[in-house]
């Protein structure tokens, strides 16, 4: 078995690690013995939508996902397509905000993919910390770390998680990210599949079971490292006294 | 001197003395606090009583070692200067330092003042300060849940000198970012940089800011990379280019592990381990001529100069040879792995990750830097520590490279240095740096003393 995985714009969108979610899909795929194949599409390439298995599209600055929002215009038929033909994609902080309608910015409207309903807007106060998430998709919390300007607004959209520690989508609706289909929109960084394998595995075995019909089951990994960095996390902010304390240090 | 500003000093010490006798810290930011709130001009007060000149080093890497080499090269021509401590280089830090200073009249007696600004900071403390130079050594990303992103240091940067148009700045023309800064602010500046290949392909993390022009768009084209962005840059659209730089150093050579270079003339045989301090050398060189000083004595100081500053330091423990090393970003540590891979000796290493503000509680960061190099890195062992040491084994998994983790950094480096290769690098990020210099001086002292910890 095989997957590809479609890397996109990696010389724009490569912020706070997030190809280290590339790395987690091919490790996760190759340690079970299943080959992978990632292709990095640099801004300006022509994508082929139909050999990817898995696309991936990453954060960037804000000036960044200007440059990149010119490239979108020629692969938005083919991506919604795609997405629409239950494609597998994870979209983090930029990337997520670039599926939607718009990214409206203290200066200017950027146009985004128009996959999702969604909808971003700017506000001076960046939301920054650590968060953890309680999704329906999971038994265990999904953390991360959030960085990002960008208030964005889901409408009927279902939400990845709800925010158990952290500020989400808006900073006030107390969710995080959205699903849709085969894709995940998250502001979540640390990057994300690393620290929550069964992230990563939900989306490997999506993406196999749509290429290799619906038999296919990942066998299990010992994830005792992954485990232990992300319930340091979670219990980390299940301790109030912890809570309190932070929160003073932020404002002080 | 107005009353207001001697009242000032006088509580800032007054708040100083009770934080030391109270043994609540070093007392370097509290101080400056209290000025502050009394007179809130403070600053601009006691930089005018500077006699010469006063210059501001800032930028992501190399901040602390260009200043201390600035404070060191005007102490040789027998100059009076104010530095503000490592650490302290935010506002408050930064008047704790000048009032601190003062003598018991309040008077500063002070030929130059060398001050190390943060890029955020930079924001405030530039128009009070009015440095005559600012020397910027380069912007890459770093703690960026501080920073949010690496635009807007830049934004802060160019608010920062664009409010003080007369300023000089002194700039790496080899950094796209530092040098468009320079060009948009209209300030007068001068450039340095490096021409020749120096850094090995190690050093070069794949990650980097900026390939794309700033004034049209288009994607730079490199004749070669340094590391991160720093190198001989073009944009084949609009037609910026790295401009030859004013100062440059030439002739770059590694001897037994030390670095000899020619600048402006001198054939300089540094105590230089890493190219990264050729680049810190060169810039505060370029400053020092910026601001007119005497430079007759810098050979002779830069040829005995300590770039280790407590960040790098070699210690004796147990027989074994132990290094500590500081990596607080990307760039940083990709150029520690790029030195432990010159070490051609078998080794074990210790990992120190932690997530304070001060180091920046976004980890994920670790991800931005090329550890699979560490795999062909003869180390016996590796074993991560830290509040964040199952995020640095993590990172290690992902590139199939073995390692343990441990609590107890003491017995970890006591069992190291007796049972293990006898060549220990350590590697800390920001918070844990202080301790662990301790920790390693004193197990030194104690495996000299014959009394094995």
């Amino acid at each position: 078995m095989k997957l590809t995985i479609g890397h996109l714009y990696p010389d724009l969108l490569n912020l706070y690690g997030d190809r280290g979610n590339i790395q987690c899909f091919r490790k996760r795929l190759k340690w079970r013995g299943i080959e992978a194949e990632v292709i990095p599409f640099l801004s300006g390439d022509p994508i082929d939508f139909s050999q990817l298995d898995i696309v991936l599209l990453g954060g960037g600055s804000d000036r960044e996902q200007e440059l990149v929002c010119g490239h979108l215009k020629n692969i938005q038929q083919d991506f919604k397509e795609y997405v629409e033909n239950d494609g597998v994609v994870l979209a983090v902080c930029g990337g997520y905000q670039l599926l939607g309608k718009y990214y409206k910015t203290d200066k200017k409207v950027i146009e985004g993919l128009s996959i999702l309903d969604i909808t971003t807007e700017w506000e001076p106060e960046r939301l920054i910390r650590n968060i953890v998430l309680n999704s329906p998709l999971f038994d265990t919390p999904v953390v991360g770390f959030e960085n990002h300007g960008g208030r964005t607004y889901i409408g009927d959209h279902t939400p990845f998680g709800k925010v158990f520690y952290g500020l989400g989508n808006t900073g006030k609706s107390g969710y995080e990210g959205v699903v849709y289909k085969n894709v995940i929109g998250t502001y979540l960084h640390g990057p994300l599949l690393p620290k929550n394998p069964h992230v990563c595995d939900y989306l490997l075995e999506r993406a196999l079971k749509r290429k290799y019909g619906e038999d296919i089951k990942l066998e299990p990994l010992p994830d005792e490292l992954e485990h232990l960095a992300g319930s340091y996390i979670v219990d980390r902010y299940s301790d109030k006294k912890y809570i309190l304390k932070e929160t003073i240090k932020r404002h002080t | 001197m107005k009353l207001r500003t001697v009242l000032a000093i006088k509580c800032a010490k007054c708040t100083s003395y009770l934080i030391k006798k109270l043994n609540r810290g070093s007392g370097v930011t509290l101080p400056g606090y209290v000025a502050r709130l009394i007179d809130p001009k403070i600053l601009s007060a006691m930089s005018e009583m500077v006699r010469e000149k006063t210059i501001v080093t800032m930028g992501t890497n190399g901040k602390t070692t260009t200043n201390a080499i600035l404070y060191k090269a005007l102490l040789a021509e027998g100059k009076k200067v104010i530095i503000n401590r490592t650490g302290a280089n935010m506002l408050n830090g930064i008047i704790s330092a000048f009032v601190l200073a003062t003598d018991k009249h309040g008077r500063l007696d002070a030929d130059y003042a060398c001050i190390e600004v943060d890029e955020i900071a930079s924001v405030n403390v530039l128009p009070q300060l009015k440095p005559d130079c600012a020397l910027l050594t380069n912007i890459s990303r770093d703690q960026l849940d501080r920073f949010g992103e690496v635009d807007i240091t830049f934004q802060k940067l160019k608010t920062g000198v664009t409010s003080v148009p007369d300023t000089k700045l002194i700039i790496n023309c080899d950094d796209v970012l530092s040098y468009t800064l320079a060009s948009e602010s209209g300030n007068p500046f001068v450039t340095y940089g490096i021409s020749e290949q120096i850094f090995d392909d190690i050093s070069r993390s794949e990650i980097r800011e900026s390939i794309f022009c700033r004034s049209c768009g288009k994607k730079l084209e490199y004749d070669f990379f340094h590391y991160g962005q720093l190198g001989i840059y073009h944009c084949p659209s609009c037609g910026l280019k790295r401009p030859e730089p004013d100062f440059t150093a030439t002739e770059i050579e590694l001897h037994d592990e030390l670095y000899t270079f020619k600048m402006d003339g001198m054939l300089i045989q540094s105590t230089a381990r890493t190219p990264y301090n050729i680049y810190n050398t060169l810039s505060a060189y370029a400053a020092l001529n910026a601001l007119g000083a005497q430079r007759e004595h810098f050979q002779e100081m830069i040829e005995s100069f300590d770039y280790g500053n407590n960040r790098e330091d070699i210690f004796t423990i147990n027989g074994a040879r132990v290094q500590l090393h500081l990596a607080k970003n990307p760039i940083g540590f990709q150029q520690k792995i790029s030195l432990v891979l010159k070490d051609p000796k078998p080794k074990d290493i210790i990992i120190q990750i932690n997530d304070t503000y001060q180091d920046g509680e976004d980890i994920s960061w670790l991800w931005d830097v090329d550890f699979q190099y560490l795999a062909d890195a003869q180390a016996a062992t590796i074993t991560t520590n830290g509040t964040r040491r199952f995020d640095m084994g993590l990172r290690l998994k992902y590139e199939d490279i073995p390692c343990d983790s441990t609590t107890d950094l003491r017995s970890t480096i006591i069992d190291r240095t007796t049972n293990g290769t006898g060549n220990l690098y350590v590697i800390v990020n920001y918070s844990g740096l202080y301790r662990t210099n301790h920790l390693l001086n004193e197990l030194a002292k104690a495996s000299k003393g014959g009394n094995q910890a």
